[in-house]
């Protein structure tokens, strides 16, 4: 694509612009993490701490189990992964290949799960998992989580499982292949970066939950999640503004390095089969 | 195993038998946890309860609480913030989302790092998130009022939490920040999958830019916005944590959604009864506001 | 078919053996006690010392302690005690246990302290604990409230420290400033929590209220809020936010960081301001005397409790834990370790001034709450007491957007609270 140069510095100035905007808030959480209440207090804002208290990050790391936190969010999140996953592939592959009765109600009845306020949800389920006896395990969370993601990722799936021709599964079935074994053995493999891509999201989903972690991981302070740590941190009488946001950056730090690592997918991973 | 169950579901007839067993799975696993709390939010929704006690006795059944919702004026200011917020942030979030990625589609110099940082505010869990742009928006000492006052769009700090009007805007910003890099992506995935030969055969034939925009990418980008529309939609119907720290459905109530109505009548004032009618009727719009905005895109979907 | 049916049945085995290794693996008998006060310096302590005494002498028990933050309490509390888990030692805030109380979740208290003899006479705010003649909990601390100043912004305004609420108002004027000569005011002369939930709200609230001579309640419970003396609170509050003499939108922790980093001039809050000033920028030189605003807010604070749905002789260890807390030895600790009124009239509060100076303060502060009768929890109102503080912020915070006449509000909050009080 041919370029003036006056394109050129107007789009560089847009995209520099744009990050500039949206980074400013996670610019700001290390900048809270590092000033001094004084200078947090006052106007103009710092924009550079004049002092900045580094040693912040070591001692958060000491008086709080962050990484016991991290782990647990972690353990978390791949379990949700793991879980939803393999329903909403299944799912996904069935709404965009086959024409079922009431599919698209089907379909629409999983999406039911994200619009219950929460608030009605928590008092049922907390009696549930108690009566089994799980309040406290990690398991509770994990299904709670995947039932959150499910809606989201059973769509996601069909809408790429749609772009991929049926002609595919339709030659290895020409070959003998059952509709199960040509799912797995054909679509599957070339849809990697689409399931790498939905993964992804699916671990996000599940790291940003606060709500269910909250209500079934009270009383086990051994398996919080890294946000009830957070929220934890709030004092009754004060918050300690340097060292919640220095927590936070522990906490949001792993999710943006996974994010940057595997970023490739997530754009590939939903590219249309159209080159295939 | 399928022989075993004497099917043979290469058939073309047996296909939808197929499809439901796939299905089965998701749905199971989301009826599981989603059927009995809803039946207990409908059958707390239609009985004078306070606290709720879960295997209580039975209340008389009453359609109470419906009734005072519907000629409740705070019911009804809760329906119109909702939409207010709806519309407002996925508006916002459509534009930015879909601008951003057409930014970042050209290609350029550090066009992976550009593409990661708009994607970014979307990884920041949300308590994290809230905690920023509430001091951002604080209104003694916050980022943004000084701004407004060093652009000279102000002549004093503007009090963002407790005027009506502005905390809507902050609660606003903060929820588009946090929901956009969603469009974002997907649309940017959306426009990988546009051949560049459309454009290219648009150009010989003299479409401009705009042209180029209004009749390739978007309705080819249809389908793929229809479900983030939708998703979107039901996600700030939802939320509840960004708003409650924020702004804490006010002042004035300017910022009760749905959401945080039905949270203060439960927790807040102990009438599980009332806040269960509330959810009952969120639910029932939101699955309204879904089948229409799925039915419009009758294709993927 | 069988195959699928020994897949199951393996499946569901191993489930369940995941459920089980999930839970803790209780050999001896351990105690649920959720608090938000794990954290807090002083308090925190306390607490734990209290458990290892009750540990030390029960063999074989435990108490697990675990913090749920004040922000979320109720909602978890809730959540427990509605889905059937609540904890054996209850500690609440002393505006909430109503509702629990009032849903027969808290155990009544009376035939325990008849076994054991207890006279809880002269036990300070117990009678908050008391509902629906029962005894539904012990009171852990009943406060009044302090006024902590900047003597340096004082002096260097001009000012005494003042003794009622003109002298307070002419200081606070005084003290509020632009320093840096930017337009924007960043010295205080006094800090109020305006966002935020509606419990710390009207406690600030109050002190302009009380002051007036006014309250929302009656002894008898009915709503005497459309008075001349309401009114003339609400004017007070009013004219301190509107002049801008206090920071707005900020919650009280940030009020009182700002107020201990020396950029407030003075600040009416209970004994847990002094854990924060020691902490903030202009430590050494913060002072606290009696409140300008009389009578001192305060009251109950919180209360401790047991759950009336747990076994006999898990009830049994409970009241033996409550039991320590009362005993002369922890009332005296909750003092010197927690820097806090203790509500026993047995407590040995000798010499604690070595350690907290200002507590003979305190203790003055307490008394003078105490003999006005006062207390956030208004009667007639505890059970509504969350929607009922809800409508009072929304309505004082309509006056203030809408610059209302305080004599219309007052009109408009009576029959608000009437109304909520009828149900």
């Amino acid at each position: 694509m041919e370029r003036t140069p006056l394109q050129s510095i107007l789009l560089y100035l847009a995209i520099i612009t744009t990050a500039g905007i949206i980074l400013f808030p996670i610019y700001w959480l290390f900048i809270t993490a590092l000033a001094s209440t004084d200078e947090l207090s006052s106007l103009p804002p710092t924009f550079i701490p004049r002092d900045p208290d580094w040693a912040i990050f070591s001692r958060v790391l000491t008086e709080r189990p962050i990484f016991l936190w991290l782990f647990n969010s972690t353990i978390v999140a791949l379990g949700s992964v793991i879980l939803s996953m393999i329903v909403s592939v299944l799912a996904g592959y069935g709404l965009s290949r086959f024409r079922v009765r009431g599919g698209q109600s089907l379909g629409l009845f999983i999406l039911t799960a994200k619009m219950l306020p929460a608030t009605l949800l928590v008092i049922p389920l907390f009696a549930v998992f108690r009566n089994i006896g799980m309040i406290g395990s990690l398991w509770t969370v994990i299904i709670a989580h995947s039932t959150l993601i499910i809606p989201f990722t059973t769509w996601m799936l069909k809408g790429y499982f749609d772009t991929i021709p049926r002609e595919l599964e339709q030659a290895a079935m020409v070959d003998g292949c059952g509709p199960m074994a040509a799912m797995m053995r054909v679509v599957l493999p070339i849809s990697t970066p689409g399931l790498a891509a939905t993964a992804l999201y699916a671990f996000v989903l599940s790291w940003a939950d606060y709500a269910y972690a909250r209500t079934f991981l009270q009383g086990a302070q051994t398996n919080w999640t890294a946000n009830m740590g957070i929220a934890s941190m709030r004092g009754e009488y004060t918050t300690d503004w340097n060292e919640i946001s220095a927590a936070a950056v522990f906490v949001a730090t792993p999710i943006m390095l996974i994010y940057l690592f595997l970023e490739r997918y997530l754009v590939g991973g939903l590219t249309a089969g159209a080159e295939k | 195993m399928a022989k075993k169950l004497g099917l043979d579901l290469a058939r073309p007839s047996q296909q939808h038998l197929l499809g439901y067993i796939l299905l089965a799975p998701a749905v199971l696993l989301v009826a599981a946890i989603i059927i009995y709390p809803l039946i207990i939010s409908v059958d707390l929704s239609l009985q004078n309860v306070k606290m709720p006690r879960i295997g209580a006795a039975r209340k008389p059944v009453t359609l109470g609480n419906y009734e005072k919702l519907f000629t409740s004026p705070e019911f009804w200011m809760a329906c119109w913030v909702t939409l207010k917020l709806v519309v407002t942030v996925t508006l916002g979030s459509l534009i930015a989302g879909i601008s951003t990625a057409l930014l970042v589609n050209n290609k350029f110099r550090g066009r992976k790092i550009a593409r990661v940082a708009m994607a970014l505010p979307w990884a920041v869990p949300e308590v994290i998130a809230v905690v920023i742009f509430a001091w951002i928006f604080d209104s003694s000492f916050g980022f943004m009022s000084w701004l407004f006052i060093k652009l000279g769009l102000t002549d004093q700090m503007i009090k963002w939490i407790s005027t009506p009007g502005a905390a809507f805007w902050a609660l606003s910003i903060t929820m588009i920040w946090k929901g956009f890099p969603f469009v974002s992506i997907m649309t940017l995935a959306g426009l990988q999958s546009i051949p560049a030969d459309f454009y290219a055969a648009a150009k010989v034939d003299g479409a401009s830019a705009v042209q180029r925009f209004r009749w390739i990418t978007l309705p080819l980008l249809m389908p793929i916005l229809g479900v983030t529309l939708v998703l979107v939609t039901l996600w700030v119907f939802r939320d509840f944590s960004i708003i409650k720290v924020l702004t804490g459905g006010g002042p004035l109530k300017s910022t009760q959604t749905l959401s945080i109505m039905t949270y203060d009548q439960a927790f807040g004032f102990f009438k599980f009864g009332y806040a269960s009618a509330v959810g009952v009727i969120t639910l029932i719009i939101c699955v309204i506001a879904s089948m229409l905005m799925l039915g419009r895109s009758p294709k993927t979907l | 078919m069988k195959h699928l049916v020994k897949k199951a049945t393996t499946a569901a085995l191993v489930a369940s053996m995941l459920c089980t290794t999930a839970m803790t693996a209780v050999q001896a008998e351990t105690l649920r006690f959720i608090s938000w006060q794990t954290d807090d310096g002083g308090m925190g302590d306390w607490w734990r010392d209290a458990i290892a005494t009750f540990e030390a002498a029960h063999e074989g028990v435990k108490i697990e302690f675990t913090k749920v933050e004040r922000a979320s309490y109720a909602d978890s509390m809730t959540t427990l005690f509605a889905g059937g888990q609540p904890p054996h030692i209850v500690h609440l805030a002393s505006f909430e246990y109503q509702t629990f109380a009032e849903n027969g979740w808290m155990e009544n208290l009376d035939p325990w302290l008849k076994k054991d003899g207890i006279d809880m006479t002269g036990w300070a705010g117990q009678d908050t604990c008391r509902w629906n003649d029962e005894t539904a909990c012990i009171m852990l601390l009943y406060f009044g409230f302090m006024m902590a100043y900047n003597p340096d912004i004082l002096a260097e305004a001009g000012v005494e420290v003042p003794t009622n609420y003109e002298e307070f108002l002419a200081a606070a004027r005084a003290t509020t400033k632009d320093l840096n000569g930017d337009g924007i005011t960043d010295q205080f002369g006094t800090g109020h929590e305006t966002s935020g939930g509606a419990g710390q709200y009207l406690t600030e609230l109050l002190n302009y209220v009380l002051s007036a001579g006014a309250y929302w309640t009656n002894k008898e419970g009915k709503v005497t809020i459309d008075t001349p003396e309401m009114i003339e609170g609400l004017t007070r509050y009013k004219t301190i936010i509107k002049e801008g003499l206090s920071p707005v939108d900020m919650s009280a922790g940030d009020v009182r960081k700002l107020f201990a980093d020396g950029k407030i001039a003075m600040r009416l809050d209970g004994p847990w301001l002094y854990g924060t000033m020691k902490k903030g920028a202009a430590a050494d030189r913060l002072k606290i005397a009696f409140p300008a605003l009389t009578p001192p807010v305060g009251g109950s604070s919180n209360v401790l409790g047991m759950a009336s749905e747990i076994s006999d002789e898990q009830k049994q260890l409970v009241w033996d834990f409550i039991k320590v807390v009362m005993s002369p030895d922890f009332q005296r600790k909750y003092a010197t370790v927690a820097g806090n009124t203790p509500p026993s009239p047995k407590a040995d509060v000798s010499g604690v001034e070595e350690s907290v100076p200002h507590f003979p303060l305190l203790i003055k502060t307490q008394k003078a709450a105490a003999a006005a009768g006062v207390d956030r929890i208004p009667t007639g109102l505890e059970i509504q007491y969350g929607e009922f503080g809800k409508m009072v912020q929304e309505e004082v915070q309509r006056m203030l957007i809408q610059d209302l006449d305080p004599a219309d509000v007052v009109k408009t909050i009576q029959a608000k609270a009437e109304a909520i009080q009828a149900g």
